[in-house]
């Protein structure tokens, strides 16, 4: 199971829309860094609102790939986190630091634009 | 209840009655029952030991219904548990003696003692439920009513939320604001999120601990938390505690935690020239 991944101009479209599992997740993790490679991406958002369940690996290989388009120079926004999943999250004591969010795509790309600027 | 027992009890019922009223009437000065009219309390008096007579003659022990719903009426006026308990105890200890004094078959003395016990604390049994119950249906009404209460979020502006707390804050009632929280970023699609503690009496480690949580939970589901309302005490609390909430925004007051909201979402109040 691949998840798609659009390209819009400079940016990169990532909506997830399977439960990940940890084979996907990091299926999907090179994917992205190829693809940001490939189209010389600025920008990233991943888009999780139909996602309803992350749990502590998914959320290592989430906080990698971010870190990871860092280094190749393209920004990462996280959209459309569920209450539930963010309350999972918090329990578990995973904070995600130093990941930009947002609550949906449009926002998302408004803060991907905001950070690219400044 | 033995035929023979209930045949006395219900020939001797005008003494018992009589007796038994003379008795309750010295209750009359007890301090929970001093707004009740003179009327009032003779008339309720007679129906409670009519009632009591009543589940003498309805043998069967099955059928209280009427019993039930005295003691609703009296659950609603607001009669204290005490003068049910008092009444009943009163009334054994006058169908005894009553009793002892008119039966002239001493053997069956202790027969007809626990006769008299096992039915009245029949009675007292259903009464006191009926009395606890309603006292557990209304706790259970007020916690409800205090948990609608506990964590309103409030849309002030486009994508600016406030949620003001009053009193404590526990592990439950934390977890109530969480959930709150994040339902309503999501349903106002809130960029930023005010949590006013102006009315949080104590902010303790775990206080502290609930509302970082929430924060951060917040800015995962995609807004911004901004804590306002910390008064001097407070800020004296958490730095000597050492709690650090440096990786969040503060404000003293609400005012000024709407104008830096008002700053991120690239907004600000400007005064109308006339």
């Amino acid at each position: 199971m691949r998840i798609p991944i659009l390209k819009l101009h400079d940016y990169l479209l990532i909506s997830v829309q399977v439960e990940l599992d940890d084979q996907t997740a990091l299926q999907f993790q090179e994917d992205v860094l190829g693809k940001i490679h490939e189209e010389g991406s600025r920008g990233v958002v991943i888009d999780l609102t139909s996602v309803e369940m992350i749990d502590s690996f998914i959320a290592k290989v989430l906080g990698d790939v971010v870190d990871m388009s860092n280094l190749m120079g393209a920004k990462v926004v996280l959209t459309g986190i569920q209450p539930a999943v963010a309350i999972t999250l918090i329990d578990m004591g995973i904070v995600l630091d130093e990941v930009p969010t947002a609550l949906d795509l449009e926002q998302g790309l408004e803060r991907l634009q905001l950070e690219l600027e400044g | 209840m033995k035929p023979f027992i209930r045949d006395i009890i219900l020939e001797h019922k005008i003494e018992i009655m009589e007796e038994w009223q003379k008795e309750i009437n010295k209750f009359r000065t007890d301090d929970s029952l001093q707004n009740i009219t003179d009327t009032m309390y003779e008339n309720t008096n007679r129906e409670f030991v009519n009632k009591l007579i009543l589940t003498v003659q309805t043998e069967g022990g099955g059928d209280h219904d009427e019993l039930i719903q005295f003691a609703e009426r009296l659950i609603q006026l607001g009669w204290p548990l005490n003068y049910i308990t008092r009444g009943l105890q009163e009334f054994r200890k006058i169908t005894i003696e009553t009793l002892s004094e008119t039966s002239d078959n001493y053997c069956k003395s202790i027969e007809f003692f626990q006769e008299i016990e096992d039915w009245i604390d029949g009675i007292v049994n259903l009464l006191v439920n009926q009395y606890s119950g309603s006292w557990e249906n209304t706790v259970f009404l007020q916690k409800m009513a205090l948990k609608e209460l506990s964590a309103p979020l409030i849309p002030v502006f486009d994508n600016i939320s406030v949620m003001p707390l009053i009193g404590t804050i526990d592990t439950e009632r934390a977890k109530l604001i969480m959930e709150n929280l994040l339902d309503g970023v999501i349903e106002h699609r809130s960029q930023v999120v005010l949590i006013d503690i102006t009315g949080v009496p104590v902010v303790d480690t775990m206080v502290a601990h609930h509302i970082i949580q929430a924060s951060e939970a917040v800015r995962l589901v995609g807004a911004k938390c901004i804590l306002v309302g910390i008064r001097p005490e407070i800020a004296q609390t958490i730095v000597n505690l050492g709690i650090d909430l440096g990786k969040f925004p503060t404000k003293s007051t609400l005012k000024k935690g709407i104008e830096s909201a008002l700053e991120l979402t690239k907004r600000q109040i400007v005064e109308i020239e006339q």
